[in-house]
């Protein structure tokens, strides 16, 4: 089995998250959605207040095949439901294929899931694309339930240029 | 004009200006589609708003029978939403005294929301719970709650907002399309996945070497 470590992420690590980022990107072909610079990763994970939290996964140098030496990582964020409280939201799970089937993702879960119960999340929430069978799997045999199959939610978003739309003048008052 | 108002409203303060300025420090919105005038206010949600805030959480629970889902309460959402690290924040809206509720309330909606992040787009906002008492709906506070939260996205430098929305709701589905929103579970084939409490302590617990 692999030797790695699993560590929160450092800023030295923005190279390598945006690395994982484009990687997990191409295989869901979605590779030119990617807009996030190192700079917003920066700003963003390792501020006052960060809008998001990272997990890395890193192996020694000498295990690593193509210079690479984080080879796994997990992007998540605290949310809120007003009627159960706190929730992890996992943004983005993501292990090199190279490295794959060697507990480092089930290992990746354990630490996110021990995160969220010390924080005294209700649940942890995801979004996995319907044709990710694999994935599905892998989550629905750890207990995860399929909130849009089984209760009908549906996930909506609203981009950057209806948003100025929608923040119209009148809602400037008070 | 409106922002000469507001200023004139805090340098004066009460007094014999108070009826005039009163009028006026609430907007007045025409709702084009209902021609009805109503006066109200949005304003950042504070500690002291959680009480009328686990009120109206309260009334949508029991309009749709789901008391018992409900589990947090006032103290709770006064910890979670007002210490150094909130984990949500809130838009209330408000209604002049002569106007209030039929049970005295004044508080009539409110909106929460929290920032998320996109790997691929970087800042986000996301509209948790909009909420609006049956008595005052149709006169333009729900549209100016989520307009406010777009705003508050924006001025932070978000560049998405996200929400869900229930599959049966057509009249919401369509309305929200019809703004520009897109439905990424339908487009995109995205589902919703919850590791509830039970799935999440068999995690935290278990051991990796076994699962792989």
């Amino acid at each position: 089995m692999a030797k790695f470590i699993l560590r929160k992420a450092e800023p030295k690590d923005v190279s390598d998250i945006l690395r994982l980022i484009k990687e997990l990107a191409k295989f869901e072909e979605m590779e030119e959605q990617v807009k996030l610079t190192e700079k917003d990763l920066l700003e963003d994970g390792f501020g006052d207040h960060p809008f998001y939290h990272c997990l890395v996964a890193e192996i020694p140098e000498e295990q690593s095949s193509d210079g690479y030496t984080v080879i796994a990582f997990a992007m998540y964020y605290f949310t809120y439901d007003p009627w159960i409280g706190k929730l992890l939201y996992l943004e983005d799970f993501y292990v090199m294929q190279q490295y794959r089937g060697l507990g480092i993702g089930s290992k990746i879960l354990q630490v996110l899931s021990e995160t969220a119960v010390k924080t005294r999340c209700s649940s942890m929430h995801f979004i996995v694309a319907e044709n990710n069978t694999k994935s599905i799997e892998f989550y629905k045999h750890r207990g995860a339930t399929d909130l849009s199959y089984e209760e009908g939610w549906r996930l909506f978003a609203i981009n950057k240029m209806e948003l100025r739309k929608e923040a119209t003048p009148a809602a400037k008052i008070g | 004009m409106m922002l000469c108002v507001i200023m004139t409203y805090f340098s004066v303060g009460r007094g014999r200006i108070t009826a005039r300025i009163y009028l006026l420090q609430y907007g007045v919105h025409a709702d084009p589609d209902s021609r009805i005038r109503m006066n109200f206010r949005l304003r950042d949600s504070t500690v002291d708003d959680c009480k009328d805030i686990a009120r109206m959480l309260m009334e949508l629970a029991e309009y749709e029978k789901v008391t018992d889902l409900v589990k947090i309460g006032q103290k709770d959402l006064e910890q979670d939403g007002f210490s150094n690290t909130p984990f949500f924040r809130g838009v209330i809206a408000e209604v002049p005294e002569d106007q209030k509720s039929k049970d005295g309330h004044v508080k009539v909606g409110y909106a929460l929301y929290f920032f998320s992040y996109s790997s691929w787009k970087g800042r986000c906002v996301y509209l948790e719970d909009l909420y609006v008492m049956p008595e005052f709906r149709g006169k333009g506070i729900g549209k100016a709650l989520m307009s406010k939260v777009a705003q508050l996205g924006l001025e932070v430098g978000c560049t998405q907002m996200n929400f869900i929305v229930l599959n049966w709701n057509k009249s919401s589905l369509e309305f929200y399309t019809r703004q520009g929103c897109i439905d990424i579970t339908e487009k995109l084939g995205y589902h919703w996945m919850s590791c509830g409490e039970n799935a999440l302590k068999k995690l935290a617990n278990s051991d990796p070497v076994d699962e792989s």
